[in-house]
């Protein structure tokens, strides 16, 4: 394979100021996730303390082996709802080493609202549980939930993929044969008390934990009964009498000790085989992202200056390098393991739609997993476009993204529009893991032609009834229209919706790429098999 | 969750990190850095930290290492965190007086159902050939004795078990 | 003193530990049967395994059945012992059991009945010796008339040194600074001294500041012949337990050797003493004065023989063998500088408080004018029942600066794992420029009290043992090794 030379100029003008941009765009990254995993009201952390609780990172820090890493998933899941009152939308969840195997935590934030269930809240479990599911990866549940928070039950409780579904994912894990460990560690009421309760193997701490169905309040309201939490679903209750919980401890990281244990007696699956070789690193320094990431987003930049920062010793082997350039397609090496990457360097033209079909077929007969670099405004328009058939060849590229068995990683690296996003391997194509860089934006189409068409459209009607606009009058209604479309195709506004899986400070993106393809190669890898390609 | 380890009354963090050319030892807020032991023979072998080796001689006895290096005999405890951590206040109302050191029972001032309050001489026992009076930390009732005159006994052995009288 | 015939060809010792595997390695080169008492709880240590003979004793404490005349004279017929040797310590120095051993026919390697309770009891050894014309310790009394023995003994001045009268070893002494605190201090030393001699009686004497202990080894045959074998100094102690002993002494000039060894020889003399003995004295201020004679073998007899080439134990043997003495004072020579450290199993570092455990390896230096004389074996427990001396280490070498360099090397090369000892305190104390310039006192480490709790502040040390325990604990290196290699790679890493 060969090694990709770069023709960024380091020392160039632009390179320093893309730099200094995008290294601030990294440190307001840092500073928002700070915020969200660790600013809480002093109250709060007082009354965790006042119970004898731990926070709900340390209780992460003392279940993780030590020294190994943490790739969290949708840390700032939330930051764009409830008026930034739900950080991390009360939950932390990510993939982790517990005795070694690689698991999904899940965990209730406690500091946050009581650890209550948002709408938010229910969407990252959904999505902790159904990574499990497509990776077969065990889940660590940290139970410590007040439960679902009541006014927005309309939003959590009873579509498809609300609260349900957490239930419905866990049983399925479990059929599966991918087991789940619970550690109640705060009151499981009501739908919370099914966590444990499907959760292959559960530990009650004595004192804090508690499984039921109705705490003491509704019992006494339902039927009159008066019972202590402890005797209603306490940990020596529930692992001497019902049975509902299987191990008791005596403190927090008494739990978290069991817990260890008992992830420890997991089998040990043997991972898809794919190709690998020993890792490398890249020869490029992955901090010079910083530099080639185009402060201006409509600037157009080489993918293969980012896949140098990226890829095992910045080698690339490019596939069809003359035909359809304007996707870039080829293999490397992450972490040893071996890749077939998609990276945009333009807009999609047929022959690049036919060229990214071929090459998913190529990787899926191959046996290997795909990595996407999104920075796609769309497909060429136009009748000459349309002619020479751009939406056949654009539904071939969709079939062969949806079809193909091997895991996808998608990355948003600037720009996701339109069907460029469905081309690209979008959230909706079941991508194993979504990430985006903290200045990329996705929509149906960029800011300035939506606001456009949308002033345009206000103008008209206004035209019909005879009235005409002045030119500040547009850019009055067409400001607030640009500020809210800037503002919901953000990636923060993504991320907040769960529309991914986090935001990525872009020299963190080798590392969680690493770990989520590991994680990825859980799952056996189906044959290959598709659709009716469109010829 | 670290791994500890104690020695001398001092109890040590660490952990062991794999890497491609053996083991990085990691001392939570302490030195980190590759280490390597070759067993030699039983019992003897060479610990080679940070590049330099050095002869040891050990010997494991459950969850205690004894270990010989240079010119120095000592010995760690690997604290097992399920144990360890099982019984913070485990005790259920039970208060014992332990030994504070090796040594035989010279005499049994109590007997069990005796009423005694903090303070009362429980057992007297000779250890480096002085007397040593083992006290009542609390009130309670004698419920029993675990040795007898002339008994010899290590170091934390329960010698008395008192209930807390009502 | 080869090929000699004696009236006796078992020999009875009635003792454990490292002295009993001693005199066994003398009766084996003089070809004597070794006979040998235990108590069930020494079943497995070497002593009872080099013995040709064994005979079980038992007590209400181990103790207490090394202490059993009765039983032992019975071992000692039983296995037809002609002779008996009782090492030191337990009945070594009880009048009672010489005559029962005598009475019963066989020969008790040792003094006459009459020369033990003449040195045993202190205040008749330390009259005699004064009558003799010898230098005491000044205002020292007896407690001759209970009534006024407090009286006096304030008037002696403080401070003061309170110890039972039958007492040895360090057993129940007390020094007294404040007059206040006498009675007490009576009280408790005659307690102690009822129970490990069933005697109560006790004797007080000024004590001497910053003294040195000097003592000097003394052979008599039963022919009247005595001579001395130089001098031993014990003066690092600790409660008036020795440490380390060495010969020669640092702070003796030649004159002062002379003096204090012919005055000790002469005591014997006066004594009409037959066997291996030892005057003790306490040395200060240019002066010496007796202290007490031990009329047995000493622990820290080694030193001698290192010295002087000459095997005590095998003395000790012919004289009881009504043999004279081989040789005369000026056949006797020292060369060069011997050190014995003793080997204990205690914690220095936690007050000198006992310890206990299975001897998991043992491994004892190997060099060349090193001596280990040991009385444990790998595999055995080591328990609190006894005196916690584990062993002892002697080196012998030119000079005293060589002799304290292989001292060193000696202990620190003692491997011996699950139980706790003393070793690396020994290091220390070699090491510390008072010792090693000679400056000591039986006070010294009292004084000097960190060279007992030690300085754990090697990080280097800390790092290596924690390395070794990380690596051979299963858990530790199975967590270790349960790490994906990729997720070890990145390490403590988080987005």
């Amino acid at each position: 394979m060969q090694r990709i030379v770069s023709l960024t100029d380091t020392r160039a003008q632009e390179f320093r100021t893309n730099d200094v941009h995008n290294r601030r765009l990294a440190a307001e990254l840092r500073e928002r996730q700070q915020a969200a995993r660790f600013a809480r009201p002093e109250r709060d952390l007082e009354r965790l303390r006042r119970q004898n609780k731990m926070f709900v990172r340390d209780r992460i820090q003392a279940l993780l082996d030590p020294g190994t890493p943490f790739l969290e998933l949708s840390t700032l899941a939330g930051n764009k709802a409830y008026d930034n009152e739900v950080p991390g939308a009360a939950q932390v969840v990510g993939i982790g080493i517990v005795s070694g195997r690689e698991v999904i935590v899940h965990a209730d934030d406690a500091s946050v609202k009581g650890g209550a269930w948002y709408p938010l809240s229910v969407k990252k479990i959904v999505r902790a549980l159904d990574v499990a599911i497509e990776n077969r990866l065990p889940v660590v549940h940290l139970c410590d939930s007040a439960g679902g928070f009541l006014p927005l039950q309309a939003e959590f409780f009873a579509d498809r993929y609300y609260a349900g579904r957490i239930f419905r994912n866990q049983s399925i894990l479990s059929k599966m044969g991918v087991p789940q460990v619970a550690v109640v560690m705060g009151h499981c009421t009501a739908g919370g008390a099914y966590v444990p309760a499907l959760s292959d193997y559960n530990i009650i701490v004595r004192g804090t934990g508690a499984i039921f169905l109705a705490g003491p309040p509704l019992v006494k309201a339902a039927t009159g009964e008066e019972v202590s939490v402890e005797e209603l679903g306490g940990a020596d209750m529930h692992t001497s009498v019902s049975g509902t919980g299987d191990y008791f401890a005596s403190s927090e990281m008494h739990a978290l000790a069991i817990a260890r244990d008992i992830v420890a007696r997991f089998n040990r699956i043997p991972k898809a085989a794919v190709d690998h070789v020993a890792p490398e690193p890249p020869a490029y320094d992955p901090s010079e992202l910083y530099g080639i990431i185009p402060k201006d987003p409509r600037v157009q930049f080489d993918m293969r200056e980012i896949v140098a920062r990226l890829a095992d010793g910045s080698r690339f082997h490019e596939y069809q390098p003359r035909y359809g350039e304007t996707l870039v397609c080829g293999f490397a090496r992450l972490h040893g393991y071996q890749i077939g990457i998609l990276a945009n360097n333009g807009v999609l033209f047929s022959d690049s739609a036919l060229k990214g079909a071929h090459f998913i077929q190529l990787c899926d007969k191959n046996r290997t997993p795909l990595l996407f670099l999104q920075n796609i405004t769309g497909f060429m328009v136009g009748r000459e476009y349309e002619r020479r058939g751009i939406t056949k060849d654009g539904a071939k590229l969709i079939m062969a993204v949806s079809g193909a068995a091997v895991p996808k990683l998608t990355v948003n690296c600037n720009g996701s529009y339109g069907a460029g996003t469905y081309g690209m391997s979008g959230r909706a194509f079941d991508p194993r893991f979504m990430f985006t860089w903290p200045q990329s934006q996705i929509s149906v189409m960029g800011a300035e032609q939506a606001a456009g068409v949308l002033t345009d459209i206000k103008a008209k009607q206004l035209a019909r009834n005879g009235e005409r606009l002045s030119e500040p009058q547009l850019a009055a209604i067409r400001e607030p229209i640009l500020e809210d479309y800037r503002e919901r195709s953000s990636a923060y506004y993504a991320t907040s919706e769960l529309w991914d899986d986090g935001i990525l400070d872009p020299v963190d993106t080798r590392n969680a790429l690493a770990i989520a393809l590991s994680a990825a190669l859980n799952a056996p890898i189906e044959a290959p098999h598709y659709g009716v390609f469109r010829m | 969750m670290f791994h500890k380890f104690d020695l001398g009354g001092v109890t040590h963090e660490l952990w062991l990190a794999p890497t491609v050319n053996g083991y990085h030892l990691h001392i939570l807020d302490g030195w980190s850095g590759p280490v390597a032991f070759a067993e030699e023979a039983a019992g003897h072998g060479s610990l080679t930290v940070a590049g330099t080796s050095k002869a040891v001689a050990f010997a494991v006895d459950g969850d205690v290492i004894h270990i010989h290096m240079r010119g120095r005999t000592r010995s760690l405890r690997y604290v097992d965190p399920l144990r360890a951590l099982a019984s913070v206040d485990g005790d259920d109302g039970h208060n014992v007086a332990r030994a504070p050191m090796p040594g035989t029972v010279v005499a049994l001032k109590v007997v069990p159902g005796d009423a005694v309050t903090a303070g009362t001489v429980l057992v007297v026992i000779e250890s480096m050939k002085l007397e040593t009076q083992i006290r009542a930390s609390q009130d309670g009732i004698v419920e029993r004795l675990h040795v007898k005159d002339g008994d010899s006994f290590d170091r934390d052995a329960i010698l008395v078990t008192l209930s807390q009288g009502n | 003193m080869a090929a000699i015939s004696f009236p006796f060809e078992t020999v009875l010792i009635a003792n454990r530990g490292e002295i009993a595997v001693r005199i066994i390695g003398s009766l084996r080169k003089l070809g004597l049967r070794a006979a040998i008492v235990y108590h069930e709880v020494d079943a497995a240590t070497p002593a009872v395994a080099l013995a040709d003979v064994a005979f079980k004793i038992s007590g209400r404490t181990p103790v207490s059945a090394y202490l059993d005349a009765e039983q032992i004279v019975t071992a000692a017929r039983t296995v037809g012992a002609g002779a008996l040797h009782p090492g030191y310590g337990f009945l070594s120095e009880n009048a009672g059991f010489a005559r029962a051993v005598t009475a019963a026919g066989i020969a008790f390697i040792g003094p006459s009945p009459e020369a033990i309770e003449l040195m045993g009891d202190k205040i008749r050894a330390r009259n005699f010796v004064e009558r003799n014309g010898f230098p005491v310790a000044p205002s020292a009394i007896e407690e001759s008339d209970p009534s006024t023995f407090l009286a006096r003994a304030r008037s002696v001045g403080a401070p003061l040194l309170v110890k039972p009268s039958a007492g040895g070893g360090g057993k129940g002494m007390r020094i007294v600074r404040d007059l206040d605190l006498l009675e007490d201090a009576v009280a408790q030393a005659r307690s102690e001294g009822q129970r490990y001699f069933g005697d109560g009686r006790l004797y007080i004497e000024r004590y001497v500041e910053k003294p040195r202990h000097i003592e000097v080894q003394v052979l008599g045959d039963a022919f009247g012949n005595v001579v001395h074998l130089f001098e031993r100094e014990c003066s690092v102690q600790r409660r008036f337990q020795k440490i380390i002993e060495e010969t020669p002494s640092p702070a003796l000039s030649a004159q002062m050797r002379q003096r204090i060894c012919e005055t000790a020889a002469g005591i014997a003399r006066a004594a009409g003493y037959r066997n291996a003995g030892t005057v003790e004295f306490i040395f200060g201020g240019g002066e010496f004065y007796f202290l007490e004679m031990n009329t047995r073998l000493q622990v820290e007899h080694p030193v001698t023989e290192m010295i002087t080439g000459v095997d005590l134990v095998a003395e000790q043997i012919a004289i009881a063998a009504n043999r004279p003495l081989s040789f005369r004072q000026p056949d006797i020579s020292a060369q060069g500088h011997a050190i014995e450290a003793r080997l204990y199993a205690e914690s220095p570092e936690r007050g000198f408080s006992p310890t206990s455990g299975k001897v998991l390896m043992l491994d004892y230096p190997h060099e060349q004018g090193v001596r280990v004389d040991s009385g444990i074996a790998q595999g055995q427990s080591i328990t609190t029942a006894f005196d916690p001396m584990l062993a002892k280490v002697i080196v012998h070498a030119p000079t005293r600066d060589a002799a304290v360099a292989k001292a060193i090397r000696a202990v620190k090369d003692v491997v011996l794992l699950g139980c706790e000892t003393n070793a690396a305190f020994l290091a220390r104390v070699l090491a510390d420029a008072g010792f090693r310039s000679g400056e000591v006192h039986t006070g010294y480490l009292d004084e000097n009290p960190t060279i007992a709790s030690g300085i754990d502040g090697d990080p280097d040390e800390v790092t290596g043992l924690l390395a070794v325990a990380a690596l051979v604990t299963r858990p530790v290196r199975d967590a270790a090794d349960a790490v994906p290699a990729l997720h070890a790679a990145i390490g403590d890493w988080r987005n």
